[in-house]
């Protein structure tokens, strides 16, 4: 069997790809989609509803051992049976992985994959990325394949259920112990709204003078019922932020209804992180700054005195 | 004494590029730079240097003109440069770059104890060229680090991933790829540009090295990045302020 693999570390991201497997099968490429699964990954009954043709199953990870320690036993399995197309969930595990694997292949590893298009009748497989923090959109073609793609997670949608479809099940054999062992796991400790999920998003920029000053776009978050994020220096040189609350090409991407960037000057990094948002706003007294040729409804003023006025505008204009 | 290898890039800033009034992708004024994330992997070997000893060295792949970024990594606390050159590198691939860089650091650098990458490159961000290169030498990887130290013979890192921390080890020589948050570069003063030009230099021409990689892929287009976006501005004062709150409203924002 060529066809498609797919990688992801969860059960929702395995099936946005999976739909991105069918949307390229409906179009014309052959073979069928087999996903990466472990005890512990993602479910192989979602995966058979979701279309799965067949699930490759790895042994439980060793004690100590991390996630990538699968890479080894993957790339073997590839080596032997080619697929034509492997796509991982660009998660930072996901993208270790289809590096390794890429590099072990030495195939071709479309990062950052923003769309995917089969082209029946030149047989050309179209994948879409940003190059320049976002500034271009370069649309390549593999050379050779077996070809590999990281996709965000959120780029695709995922598709109908059908309960009780199965898939065959091949069992992969364990992988040598990996030489990076690990010695610590801390989850990370959910704080408020994950902003990636969030409906409305206010994004703090470098217009804010001080630390303490935050509690005006946390009231104004609070208010729209949304979540508060950042820009990079805010979370990278300043600390006043965690990094994951960081919006950008480096940082976390989010598709919000509401967008509203408050002091934000608008860096070409960072306005890749709000491509997918429905509505951009923003508040910032440059009326030079980039944000507003991004911005759908822009403010110019200063911070200090807009936001004050504008939770008490929005309060007027909320139903009571 | 340990051996730390640094890798960089000389890569268009950014900030430079245009669009045209015709929608397309305007590079006649572009600057260059070091690429951001190896910035933070320069400032990590030359931290580690001060605190382990050991030396230093930057190694990059790129246009005959990236002599200029080949200063600038010496600037920042490397004692000497490895440099592959031909006007052909500045359209490589991840996976060609990953390639060159592993034959020079074989057969250049010879022994290694830690090899520094960023996480990607701001001009391309394929984020693989580090875990690609890791894997051609055949040395173990820890990518995505925002924290790292140095013990007797190995390297302890600390991880950022989506669910959360992890640290791991792993038996030196390897190779880590770092987050921009694991410390902030230093800004070269007169001195350091000074001594740089003092420090020795060593370019390699592209007839030097083994057959160059085959490209994987061929460019169908490469455009501006478009924003569809309204531009409506709106000042500060109350009356404004109200008819911004309204524009939300019709949107069907405010619930």
């Amino acid at each position: 069997m060529a066809g498609i693999w797919i990688c992801a570390e969860q059960t929702g991201q395995a099936l946005e790809l999976l739909q991105a497997g069918k949307n390229l099968r409906e179009a014309g490429m052959a073979g069928g989609l087999a996903v990466l699964s472990w005890p512990g990954g993602p479910r192989p009954e979602d995966l058979g509803a979701g279309g799965a043709d067949e699930v490759l199953l790895l042994p439980p990870p060793g004690d100590g051992q991390p996630l990538e320690a699968f890479a080894p036993a993957v790339l073997e399995e590839a080596r032997k049976d080619p697929p034509d197309l492997m796509l991982f969930a660009a998660t930072a595990r996901g993208k270790d992985w289809a590096a390794r694997i890429a590099g072990g292949l030495d195939a071709g590893l479309c990062s950052g994959c923003t769309a995917l298009r089969w082209d029946s009748a030149s047989g050309t497989l179209e994948m879409e990325r940003l190059l320049y923090g976002g500034a271009a959109v370069l649309r390549i073609a593999p050379l050779s394949f077996p070809v590999l793609a990281a996709v965000l997670p959120g780029t695709f949608r995922s598709g109908p259920l059908t309960p009780g479809r199965e898939a065959r099940i091949r069992n992969l054999p364990a992988p040598p112990p990996s030489p990076v062992t690990v010695l610590e796991r801390r989850p990370k400790e959910r704080q408020g709204q994950d902003v990636t999920a969030a409906r409305v998003v206010v994004c703090a920029g470098r217009g804010f003078e001080k630390p303490g000053d935050l509690a005006l776009a946390r009231e104004l978050a609070d208010l729209l019922g949304g979540a508060l994020a950042c820009t990079r220096p805010l979370s990278e040189e300043l600390h006043w932020l965690p990094e994951d609350l960081c919006i950008g090409l480096s940082g976390i991407q989010v598709k919000p209804e509401l967008y509203i960037g408050i002091g934000v000057s608008g860096q070409v990094q960072h306005l890749t992180g709000i491509r997918g948002a429905k509505l951009v706003c923003a508040v910032n007294r440059d009326e030079q700054a980039p944000i507003f040729a991004a911005a759908d409804l822009g403010i110019v003023g200063d911070l200090y005195a807009v936001l004050p006025g504008l939770v008490q505008a929005l309060k007027e204009t909320t139903p009571a | 004494m340990p051996v730390f290898v640094a890798c960089f890039k000389w890569v268009v800033d950014e900030a430079y590029i245009r669009r045209t009034s015709a929608g397309e992708l305007d590079l006649s004024s572009v600057g260059y730079k070091i690429s951001d994330y190896d910035r933070n992997a320069l400032e990590e070997a030359a931290r580690l240097k001060e605190s382990a000893g050991g030396s230093v060295v930057a190694v990059t792949v790129g246009i005959p003109e990236a002599t200029k970024g080949v200063k600038d990594a010496l600037s920042r606390g490397a004692d000497q440069a490895i440099y592959a050159a031909d006007p052909s590198f500045g359209t490589l691939e991840a996976s060609g770059t990953a390639t060159i860089l592993a034959e020079v650091i074989r057969t250049r650098v010879g022994t290694y104890d830690l090899i520094l990458c960023g996480e990607g490159s701001s001009d391309l961000y394929d984020q693989q060229v580090g875990i690609r290169l890791a894997a051609l030498l055949g040395i173990p990887c820890i990518s995505f680090v925002q924290k790292l130290d140095l013990e007797a013979g190995r390297v302890v890192a600390e991880r950022r991933l989506e669910d959360g921390i992890e640290r791991v080890a792993a038996t030196l020589p390897a190779v880590v790829t770092l987050l921009p948050d694991i410390n902030v570069p230093r800004i070269p003063g007169v001195k350091d540009t000074l001594s740089a030009s003092r420090k020795p230099v060593v370019t390699i021409g592209r007839e030097e090295l083994g057959l160059p990689a085959e490209p994987r892929f061929r460019i169908l287009s490469l455009s501006a990045s478009r924003l569809e976006r309204q531009c409506e501005r709106f000042g500060s004062d109350e009356a404004d302020l109200r008819r911004f709150a309204g524009a939300l409203r019709q949107k069907g924002i405010l619930r």
